[in-house]
């Protein structure tokens, strides 16, 4: 029994040992590999099909040294999605709700692609902190803000992962709490909760799998700008 | 020693294992990186998964409790099991209960709904694998069978190819026998031509001779005809008349 609604994201514990890592690689279990087979069963199929076409949206407006980055990016897909979805089912710890896992996805990665602009084409990448088209009195303001955006960036992306889950985790949390709560009392505002958690669920489900879409779409956007 | 004969034997025995767990053992059985790679065949993946039922109990379970308990066994332990634990609240209800009511009834209208459209796109993937590669096969299968047909009508061609000689030969022949009448008439022409010409020739030379004697006759005669000659016949030609036209009136 929660004795508040945040010790659903303290990270669970078995005798002393933090369960983070099984946590996070549950996900693993889930995927087929691919097998030796020219053609397999439906699953593997769909699974190939799904990942294949994942790739081909990610990876098509990235150039082509880009593409060194396809592996990296679908997997870190894969397990964003595995992972946000698995958190809805009742009494399992989202991994993806704690800052410090997002922070720790976000940040290497967002640097490693800035530093390879920097590296590769630095003229390039410096030049994407000016807009096109900016009025001449402007462009010292502009810089710095841009170059703020710029810094901004992975804190931006762990923060948006984290707070949507966890809000979205503590609203389904509330909601249910208020259903069940209502049921011994009045059964007719019960059922109307009941409603808004169904329409909360199906909510959470999109927002699961936009929040990883978004994630890894905005570093192959960052890819794209500097590689 | 043993070992050795052991490590001979292992193969023949794995073989005489079940064909789902040969190959495999057979695979493993191999040296490391002393052998080559397993590319046995590998036995073929089952077209369907397990069967379930209710979506995830397998229908093992059922049958591994039918001979004890008969066809509602599964169910009554099922229903007695989540009794127990609820009614002695070793399961509380709270608030996950509720959202794990409403996401599970998500889920299984979902699974309901989209379950067969997505099995039957599955399947349409794998069929168009397959018919693309069967294309090919029949593509290639077709192409030859109509490789085979020309071939033996071009025997058969072959068969005949006499009777298409004799009759060139015949066609030759007569183009031949065509250009000699040709040349026969034209020779026959000129050959005429050229006698005609003398004939005309012979025609014309008489004619100038006769012309010539005539000529010569009448001249002669004419001047053998003296005046006084010329006198007597004129007055004897004109007697003769007056006789006649006495004579003519004479009968009318």
């Amino acid at each position: 029994m929660n004795l508040n609604l945040f010790d659903q994201f303290l990270v669970p514990q078995l005798l002393g040992m933090p369960l983070l890592i099984p946590a996070m690689l549950l996900t693993t279990v889930l995927i087929y590999n691919p097998q030796d087979r020219w053609l397999s069963n439906p699953l593997t199929t769909l699974q190939s099909w799904l990942i294949a076409k994942a790739t081909k949206q990610i990876m098509t407006p990235v150039n082509k040294p880009g593409h060194k980055w396809s592996l990296m990016l679908i997997s870190l897909l894969t397990m964003l999605i595995l992972n946000n979805l698995l958190g809805l089912l009742p009494y399992t710890f989202t991994p993806t709700t704690q800052l410090s896992m997002n922070m720790a996805l976000a940040l290497p990665l967002w640097l490693a692609t800035v530093l390879i602009g920097l590296r590769n084409k630095p003229t390039s990448s410096l030049a994407h902190l000016l807009p096109e088209g900016t009025p001449t009195p402007l462009i010292p303001i502009l810089i710095l803000i841009e170059t703020i955006s710029l810094l901004i960036r992975p804190i931006a992306l762990a923060v948006r992962l984290t707070a949507n889950l966890t809000a979205g985790h503590l609203l389904l949390h509330l909601i249910s709490t208020a259903a069940l709560s209502l049921m011994t009392t009045s059964t007719l505002l019960a059922g109307l909760t009941l409603i808004i958690l169904t329409l909360l669920m199906l909510l959470e489900i999109a927002v699961a799998m936009i929040q990883a879409y978004v994630f890894t779409l905005l570093l192959s956007l960052y890819l794209q700008e500097n590689v | 020693m043993l070992s050795r004969l052991a490590l001979r034997a292992a193969p023949g025995v794995l073989r005489n294992l079940s064909p789902s767990l040969s190959a495999g053992a057979l695979c493993a059985a191999r040296s490391f990186h002393g052998g080559q790679p397993c590319l046995a065949p590998l036995p073929p993946l089952p077209e369907r998964g397990g069967a379930v039922r209710h979506g995830f109990i397998p229908e093992e379970f059922f049958q591994f409790l039918y001979p004890k308990t008969g066809v509602t066994g599964p169910y009554m332990l099922g229903t007695g099991l989540t009794l127990y634990l609820v009614s002695k609240e070793i399961y509380v209800f709270n608030n996950e209960t509720v959202s794990a009511v409403v996401f599970l009834s998500l889920v299984i209208y979902a699974v309901k709904r989209f379950g067969p459209d997505v099995a039957a796109f599955a399947e349409k993937i794998n069929e168009e694998k397959l018919a693309k590669v069967s294309t090919i096969k029949n593509d290639s299968i077709k192409a030859l069978e109509t490789a085979i047909q020309q071939e033996k009508k071009e025997q058969e061609r072959v068969a005949v190819r006499s009777y298409i000689f004799d009759a060139k030969r015949n066609n030759v022949a007569m183009l031949l026998e065509i250009n000699y009448r040709e040349r026969m008439l034209m020779v026959y022409n000129e050959v005429k031509k050229r006698l005609d010409y003398q004939v005309a020739m012979q025609h014309l030379k008489r004619r100038k001779e006769q012309d010539h004697m005539i000529g010569w006759v009448e001249r002669n005669v004419v001047q053998s005809i003296t005046p006084q000659q010329h006198k007597e016949s004129i007055a004897k030609c004109i007697l003769d008349l007056k006789a006649l036209s006495k004579a003519a009136q004479a009968t009318v």
